[in-house]
């Protein structure tokens, strides 16, 4: 503490310089004068008085130099020059200056990346007041609950100062001055009344709706914009609030416009419109509000002032046993806080967990560059030891030279930092600016803020200290006498603490290949692993009947007719209607029990994915028909109950893979007969285990989301807009959404695969850089060291493989204890990858072994270079060792 | 942290601080009163008081500021500050520390 004191006066006196002279030589008059007055009142003359009062005074001009000396602000001023020294230094080998800016670069840059994304993911808050009181709540580890259910917990709780729910929709939205009377397709969110009240948002115009207006079911058509979408859908209308639109085809009034940046409480998901959740029926046509068998809802809350976590999951597993005891449906449920904004932990968990692998392999980067550096100034040190021992020599404190060393680290670590951060604030742009080639609001909001900035600033300094450290303690035990005549004082035989730089930094690398090797590998066998369906030459088109408001009849009616027309283009060999598709965002899950099941628990269910279908949806979509039959005409609404499951399904559900003519049960006690199987593919996620799929003709079980899919032998983009046309020939009104090719929707399921593989390779790209640098720098010391004795060996008439051997030999050994750390490193960082890469855990040690054959390799060629320097050179010049 | 002082630089702080303990006083006002009080015995070098008021400040052991004084104009008044008044203690103790080793090293010799 006073230490920061006296730093804080000192600082002080390097700006206020003239100020105190002044002060001093009033303070210095004011006693010369008191001396004269007592010298004159002593009778002495005015000349005597003044000759007196100097010599009792002393010199003034040289007190003021004193005084100045002992403000001086010493070390600023040494550091400002060390660092002018420094950067001259730079100057003068421009190599080493740019292979270490370089290393630097990549590695803090890449640190600066991986933490801004971190930070926006899991660190940087909603923006939304206090928002660390705003929790989620999950429901055994899933996201949703039903609405009922929601009820029952926001009157029954005691720790919520306020709970919440709400749930993404799509909406038509209509008159928002754009012209004409064509819908846009918009994303918003359905919430609760109590939902900006409980965010503690204020309107920046307009008002919120309340509680009291999301009463009655339908008929509360009030909606909020956010602030963007005021001013891009709506040019910013200052007369906003009030104004009438029609969403769904419904007039809808405007009340007000959230606060800027303010995008709901999901981070990717980016909504423009707020309803309230009472218009839930004519929103999304079917309702599920009074449902207790619907889990559709997303619940968030504010915590009360004072309630911890644990207080809160106590309340809620009260909660949750009362529902529990009410509602056989509910059977095993157990609700948690979560943070908000990833989903509650079904996203939050898995990111936590990647986010911090690949933090933790950048900054194996970053140390895998400090190793190198290190180890570059090492064997630059060489040439400095001279330098440094003449400054011993001539006075210079051992502590000083320590300084002046780290301070020549730092101001390369800073430089470097600076390169790095303009690199990631342009990989940044483009991230921010970036838009998923998926019909979803995502959007990823990484701009970095000041903790990025401090954290970047940080890791360079400490960089810095951890790579001028080793290097600058060795000058402390500089012995002058012996290195000005280029002696060593150690022999060359014995290994240092900073021969294990080498090993250190071989096996970081071999790490860093390694997850790169396993992720490159991943994505290859992702894209032929079996998906269950041909991504490539099918094209679809999305259409809301339900927003169209088309009943069931019509709509059905108009999907005949659709697909009569669009398999008599050219070139379409299938088409076919569906509620969605395999791996595209909007996926359903249904419960199914087996067949003579009687009590309808959760614990005796069976999960599937669910699809509402049309005849030929198999044929479009390329799923493989295994046994049975697709559907077709007689499978009415009339008709017997019938369904087609998958391989997984139908082994969980019957035991066997043919069953056909076997039977199941939904929910309500409905059975249904199985009529085909189709082969098991991929549904959530690429990554996924296999995972049971049900579908259901859609004659017997209607939704009013479809997605209209052909395959041909057509160009898949001609075919799209071919399918769209033929849609809009027979129904010029229906919005469409979504229009694209298979491939294309799927590059939303590969998109976190992707970003990882791109990450690593990039790691493993850098890492290798950093290893063949590191590993040059480190032979070319290692052998500068023992230019001695080489030419020593030369003279004697030692052959060049008895030379080479003994390079070699040292170098191999720390080769081969960096291989074998980097093999151990490598199992445990392909472990953490098997998360979010496909088949990660396969073929492993081949990799591993793979990735450190090649770093040894790297290492190895590295080496060579400098050794068969040593070879070429003159013995009798090494023996006299003149640089 | 401060470094330890060689004597003459220990005993000129010591004396400053010391004076000052009492009550704030003026450079003027320092140099009369180590004079008077030593019985004119630090009579000499009376430029030196300044740098060495300086560097104290500097440490933090005094603060400075201008009053009016007897002088009959404006003069920098030095006082203790706390921390000046834990380097005293120190001070003082490893003075008579000192002193009574030399004390014992005369008086055997």
């Amino acid at each position: 503490m006073r230490m920061l004191h006296v730093l804080i006066r000192r600082f002080r006196s390097l700006f206020h310089r003239t100020a105190q002279d002044a002060e001093l030589r009033r303070e210095i008059d004011l006693h010369v004068e008191q001396l004269l007055r007592e010298n004159r009142a002593a009778g002495m003359t005015e000349a005597a008085a003044r000759r007196a009062a100097q010599l009792q005074f002393g010199a003034t001009e040289a007190r003021l130099d004193q005084c100045r000396d002992e403000r001086r602000v010493q070390w600023i001023e040494d550091i400002g020059r060390d660092a002018g020294y420094a950067l001259r230094l730079m100057r003068k080998s421009p190599a080493f200056t740019l292979t270490a800016l370089l290393s630097l670069a990549l590695g803090l840059g890449a640190n600066t990346v991986v933490f801004s994304v971190y930070n926006a993911l899991l660190l940087k808050p909603l923006p939304i007041p206090a928002a660390d009181r705003v929790v989620f709540v999950d429901n055994s580890g899933r996201t949703s609950n039903s609405y009922p259910n929601y009820r029952e917990m926001r009157d029954r709780n005691a720790v919520f100062s306020s709970l919440f729910a709400y749930r993404m929709a799509p909406m038509a939205l209509e008159g928002n001055g754009g012209g004409g009377a064509a819908a846009d397709r918009v994303w918003g969110y359905l919430v609760s009344g109590n939902y900006f009240e409980g965010l503690g948002l204020k309107p920046v115009v307009g008002r919120f709706f309340t509680p009291a207006e999301d009463g009655q079911p339908s008929a509360s058509p009030y909606a909020v914009i956010t602030y963007e979408s005021w001013r891009n859908r709506f040019g910013g209308d200052p007369d906003i609030a009030g104004r009438q639109v029609r969403i769904n085809g419904m007039p809808y009034t405007v009340l007000g416009v959230s606060p800027r940046g303010f995008h709901g409480t999901e981070l990717f998901y980016w909504p423009e419109v707020f309803v309230p959740m009472a218009m839930q029926p004519q929103i999304e046509g079917h309702s599920w509000l009074d449902n207790p068998n619907d889990f559709d809802a997303w619940i968030g809350g504010r915590l009360k002032p004072g309630i911890t976590t644990a207080e809160a999951n106590a309340n809620l597993a009260t909660v949750a046993a009362q529902l529990v005891h009410e509602r056989p449906v509910n059977d095993g449920m157990r609700l948690t806080v979560a943070p908000i904004g990833l989903g509650g932990s079904t996203l939050h968990q898995p990111t936590a967990a990647f986010g911090g692998g690949v933090l933790l392999l950048a900054m194996l980067v970053l140390l895998a560059a400090c190793a190198n550096l290190a180890a570059l100034l090492m064997a630059r040190g060489v040439d400095r030891e001279r330098d440094l021992a003449v400054r011993v020599s001539l006075g210079a404190g051992r502590g000083r030279l320590v300084r002046q060393l780290l301070t020549e680290a730092i101001t390369l670590a800073l430089l470097g930092a600076a390169a790095g951060g303009l690199l990631a604030l342009l990989l940044l742009r483009l991230l921010n600016h970036w838009r998923a080639p998926v019909d979803f609001p995502i959007r990823f909001d990484v701009s970095p803020d000041l903790r990025v900035f401090a954290v970047s600033l940080a890791s360079a300094v400490a960089t810095g200290v951890l790579f001028g450290l080793g290097p600058a303690l060795r000058a402390r035990k500089a012995v002058p006498a012996l290195r000005l005549k280029g002696e060593r004082h150690r022999g060359p035989g014995r290994l240092a603490a900073r021969d294990f730089l080498l090993p250190v930094q071989l096996a970081l690398c071999s790490l860093l290949v390694t997850t790169s090797l396993v992720a490159g590998r991943g994505l290859a066998a992702s894209m032929q692993s079996p998906l269950g369906m041909q991504p490539d030459g099918a094209a679809m088109v999305g259409y809301d009947f339900g927003l169209a408001g088309y009943t069931r009849e019509r709509a059905l009616q108009l999907q005949r007719r659709v697909v009569e027309r669009v398999s008599q283009l050219p070139g379409i060999a299938a088409a076919a209607f569906g509620s969605s598709v395999p791996l595209s965002i909007d996926q359903s899950h249904t419960s199914v029990w087996r067949d003579g099941t009687t009590a309808f628990r959760n614990k005796t269910s069976l999960s599937a994915n669910y699809y509402d279908v049309s005849p030929g949806y198999f044929a479009a979509l390329g799923t493989r028909l295994l046994a049975g039959r697709d559907f077709d005409d007689r499978d009415s609404a009339q008709a017997p109950a019938v369904a087609v499951v998958n391989e997984t399904l139908a082994r969980r559900l019957a035991g066997t893979a043919s069953a056909v003519g076997r039977r199941f049960m939904l929910g309500k006690g409905e059975t249904v007969e199985i009529v085909g199987v189709v082969e098991t593919g991929k549904y959530n996620a690429i990554t996924e285990d296999p995972t049971g799929a049900l579908f259901r003709p859609m004659a017997q079980q209607y939704n009013p989301t479809m997605v209209l899919l052909a395959r041909g032998r057509r160009n898949e983009t001609d075919m799209a807009i071919a399918l769209r046309g033929a849609v809009n020939q027979l129904d010029p009104h229906l919005a469409i959404y979504g229009v694209g090719t298979l491939r294309d929707m799927l590059g939303f399921v590969y998109l976190p695969m992707r970003a990882a593989v791109i990450t690593l390779g990039a790691f493993g790209i850098l890492a290798l850089m950093l290893s063949f640098t590191g590993i040059f720098g480190l032979s070319a010391y290692a052998v500068s060291q023992r230019a001695k004795e080489i030419g020593i060996r030369i003279a004697l008439g030692a052959g060049r493989r008895e030379v080479l051997q003994s390079v070699f030999a040292r170098i191999g050994l720390l080769v081969a204890i960096g291989a074998a750390a980097g093999l151990a490193l490598g199992a445990a960082g392909a472990g953490l990858l098997a998360s979010v890469v496909y088949a990660a855990g396969n073929g492993q040690p081949v990799i591993i072994a793979g990735a450190v054959a090649a770093v040894g390799a790297v290492a190895l060629a590295a080496a060579y270079g400098p050794a068969r320097r040593v070879l070429r050179t003159d013995p009798l010049r090494s023996l006299r060792y003149d640089g | 942290m401060p470094k330890p002082s060689d004597l003459i630089q220990g005993t000129l702080d010591l004396l400053i601080l010391k004076t000052i303990a009492a009550r704030p006083l003026h450079g003027w006002g320092i140099a009369k009163r180590i004079q008077s009080v030593s019985g004119e015995v630090f009579a000499i070098g009376q430029g030196s008081l300044y740098p060495a008021l300086h560097r104290l400040e500097q440490q933090g052991w005094i603060a400075a500021d201008w009053r009016d004084s007897e002088l009959g104009r404006a003069a920098k008044f030095y006082t203790l500050t706390r921390a000046g008044r834990k380097q005293l203690e120190r001070e003082l103790e490893s003075w008579s520390r000192l002193s009574s080793a030399m004390q014992l090293v005369i008086q055997q010799a």
